[in-house]
């Protein structure tokens, strides 16, 4: 694919490291380093739907922490749009979208439609083109009869879909997507894939998606990057890496339990772990 | 900048009516809380009434001045904390980590999270506060005027006064009791006439637990009609904004996302 | 009897785990120190503007060691009520009675265990700031044993109380304000801040004949003025008290049960 590509995301060598105190015994506490994110470098081009994966305590959250400005990072560098998320938070948080699927930005006594009000107004959006989008992403997550129900009665798929359709009111040109499925039963699953993949062939969404079920990797993610340990260790397309000799025969799901064990085997040496990383 | 300021307030009076809507939502609740606080701070009022009637303890301090003592002290509390519900759980929103959905919106922070919600009992001690001003102490209009203006100060400085002492946990692992603690001191020695304390310790009650600028002040200002002592008041309630919004931003660099970190993927 | 170890476990749990709450602990004594210290000036401008050398027979160090003890009961109180309201709430003591407790004492249990804990921290510090603002009591040893005998009582007696609150969750839809009113009482009614015995005499009364005064009053009474007399007394009321709110209760509860039984929970 020769194209010319403006990339969404840049980072490079962002590292992130926690002092963490352990308790121990009734007053001594003991000062330790827990390095989160080791030196990751990577882009993804406008348009790219790439899927974050690793087990869990890998780095992934931090990582999507630090590209939404959330956190800011250790040392490393990182253009999200053009901006430097920690330094340019609120501009940058114009243009990019974010769902945390354990952290809700509806409020939950109250109906989605009254939340989409109170972004409108948070994110200053003009009110005629407001309703217009409102109506689409109301039209295109089926939202119609559940926009006046107070979110706590919603099911977790509805809300789900109208927590992406919050995160997509102000227009973005790029999605954050942590762990969005978790919890979510077998046809609402399939409902939001098909949804972001949907805005994201048609309307040129960037999407960064962490998750940890192959199956949102599979139908909405194009590329892949795997990270242990805070370290990248695999970056290919989805088509590449399920047709990799050595993983002939196996689901995508056996494949990454099998390079997260590989991170783990330590009779692995280093040369064979890089020949993972194309 | 009139532009950003003006949008700002809108986003402000958006969010009022978002509350209270919200609020509107469980309203039995809502209306049971402030009541139990209307209540709550009557019996107090009773007793330290009681208390200062039965005892010497300040010369020359009857129930009026015992109600403008308790009338400011509750209505400022109120007020800040009624409008800006959050600043009073924003300890437990940094130790949490809950401060991730306000970062990812375009807006200044602090006025944004502050603004987020509506704290139910502090609307029952706003009213109590000017319902016994008028009731108790039966003030002139000059005297009603300076009040509403006072309890507006003393907002201010509860809310700057919260801020600081949330924006801890920053710095401490988990700041919540440090906070609550530190607010109680406050609210005590507000309660009370300064006049009853000596020397060193006054000199805390300007500055660590400045109660001398939720009650000593404003009630002096009160009794003598004293613009000088209303203006020490705002003075010092903007002096605690400042400093509070400045730890608030020097705390942030510092902000992991909450100790929950560990748990999530 | 394995009954009676089978709550034993709970409350050594429930005290073990509150341990870990240093932080917490931190907090107490700072703002019980902020308490001790306000009363301190608050006395001793009160007797020094009467002439007096006690009020009631109470002089100023007994004034800050009765308060001491009381403020240790009222500070080591756990909030039960909110367990109890949303163990209602999500249904959850519909699952704790498959287990085989029964739900009022297994709560009664817990919160035992967490206050005695509570206390005891409370105690040491509050003895030490109360030694040092007020000078070695008189009656120390006598004091401390004949409260040591009416506390447990008093604990339950506040139990009980609490758990009233919390199982209004059943047809109320908001209990926290109930629980602030019902601790506000317990404050003032049961005589916290000032010795029952200070009251005008038509309150006192009227404050007898609560609960409340078994509570606080009862205990912190006995630690600083030890009398056989009235330590008969407060256990007798105890006694009653706890056999009324317990019956009153455990109707409650049954009533309660049945709702679970219609409704489905």
């Amino acid at each position: 694919m020769v194209m010319v590509m403006n990339l969404a995301v840049e980072v490079n060598n962002l590292r992130k490291v926690y002092e963490v105190h352990k308790r121990r015994g009734f007053f001594a506490r003991e000062k330790t380093e827990v390095v989160s994110v080791d030196s990751v470098s990577f882009t993804v081009p406008e348009g790219q739907a790439l899927a974050f994966v690793g087990p869990n305590g890998a780095g992934k959250s931090t990582t999507i922490r630090m590209l939404t400005g959330i956190l800011t990072p250790t040392s490393g560098d990182a253009r999200v749009l053009g901006f430097t998320p920690w330094k340019d938070r609120s501009k940058m948080a114009f243009q990019i979208g974010a769902v945390f699927g354990q952290r809700s930005q509806l409020w939950y006594h109250l109906p989605a439609g009254d939340t989409f009000d109170l972004l409108a107004k948070i994110y200053n959006l003009n009110p005629v083109e407001y309703r217009k989008r409102r109506n689409e992403l109301v039209e295109r997550f089926e939202l119609g009869p559940l926009l006046d129900v107070p979110v706590r009665k919603l099911s977790l798929g509805q809300r789900m879909r109208a927590e992406v359709a919050a995160s997509l009111l102000h227009k973005p040109r790029l999605l954050m997507l942590d762990e969005p499925t978790i919890g979510l039963d077998i046809n609402a699953r399939h409902q939001l894939r098909e949804l972001i993949r949907d805005w994201n062939r048609n309307e040129g969404l960037t999407v960064f998606l962490t998750s940890h079920d192959t199956g949102d990797i599979e139908s909405v993610a194009e590329r892949v990057i795997i990270i242990n340990h805070g370290r990248l260790i695999l970056d290919d397309t989805v088509d590449n890496l399920r047709n990799r000799k050595e993983f002939a025969g196996m689901s995508l799901e056996d494949a990454l339990a099998h390079i997260y064990g590989l991170e783990h085997d330590d009779s692995l040496d280093d040369v064979k772990k890089e020949a993972l990383i194309v | 900048m009139f532009d950003k300021l003006k949008n700002y307030l809108a986003l402000a009076a958006a969010y009022v009516r978002f509350n209270v809507k919200s609020q509107l939502e469980y309203r039995t609740a809502f209306i049971s809380q402030a009541v139990a606080m209307f209540i709550n701070d009557c019996a107090w009022l009773a007793y330290f009434i009681m208390l200062f009637d039965r005892f010497p303890i300040v010369r020359g301090w009857h129930a009026p001045d015992v109600a403008t003592l308790w009338a400011v002290t509750a209505a400022g509390f109120g007020i800040g904390h009624c409008l800006f519900g959050n600043s009073l759980a924003l300890a437990r929103i940094i130790t949490n980590g809950e401060l991730d959905t306000w970062l990812l919106y375009p807006r200044a922070l602090l006025p944004h999270v502050v603004l987020g919600r509506m704290n139910a009992s502090s609307f029952g001690d706003a009213v109590f506060g000017y319902v016994v001003y008028f009731l108790i102490v039966r003030p002139d209009l000059p005297h009603m005027v300076l009040f509403t203006s006072l309890t507006f100060s003393v907002a201010l400085l509860f809310l700057g006064f919260s801020v600081l002492t949330g924006s801890l946990s920053f710095y401490v692992g988990n700041g919540e009791s440090l906070s609550e603690g530190w607010r109680n001191a406050l609210i005590a020695f507000s309660t009370y006439p300064t006049e009853l304390f000596d020397g060193k310790v006054k000199l805390l009650l300007f500055t660590l637990i400045p109660a001398a600028f939720v009650s000593g002040f404003p009630v002096e200002a009160l009794q003598k009609m004293s613009l000088l002592h209303a203006a020490y008041s705002l003075g010092g309630a903007l002096t605690m904004v400042t400093v509070a919004v400045f730890v608030f931003h020097h705390g942030l660099k510092r902000y992991e996302s909450g100790n929950m970190v560990a748990l999530r993927g | 009897m394995s009954f009676l170890k089978k709550y034993w476990a709970i409350a050594w749990i429930a005290g073990k785990s509150n341990l870990a709450y240093a932080g917490e602990v931190g907090s107490r004594m700072f703002f019980l120190t902020v308490i001790l210290y306000i009363f301190m000036c608050l006395w001793k401008t009160t007797f020094a503007n009467a002439g007096a050398t006690n009020f009631a027979g109470y002089t100023p160090r007994d004034i800050i060691w009765y308060l001491a003890f009381a403020e240790c009961i009222m500070m080591s109180s756990p909030r039960v009520t909110p367990l109890i309201d949303e163990d209602v709430r999500t249904g959850s003591i519909a699952v704790q009675l498959v287990r085989p407790l029964s739900y009022p004492l297994y709560r009664l249990a817990s919160n035992f265990g967490e206050q005695v804990v509570k206390f005891a921290v409370t105690a040491v510090a509050a003895f030490l700031i109360a030694l040092l603002f007020a000078g070695v009591p008189e009656n120390f040893v006598t004091g401390f044993l004949f409260a040591l005998l009416v506390l447990p009582f008093a604990f339950v007696l506040d139990f009980l109380g609490y758990l009233l609150v919390g199982l209004c969750a059943f047809w109320f839809e908001d209990t926290t304000g109930l629980a602030l009113i019902y601790s506000r009482l317990t404050m003032i009614a049961g005589g916290m801040l000032l010795p029952l015995e200070l009251f005008p005499e038509q309150f006192q009364v009227v404050l007898r004949s609560l609960p409340f005064a078994y509570i606080v009053n009862g205990p912190a009474r006995l630690f600083v003025h030890p009398d056989a007399e009235a330590l008969g007394m407060v256990l007798v009321n105890q006694i009653v008290w706890i056999a009324i709110l317990g019956l009153a209760a455990a109707a409650v509860f049954k009533k309660a049960l049945n709702r679970i039984a219609l409704n489905g929970g």
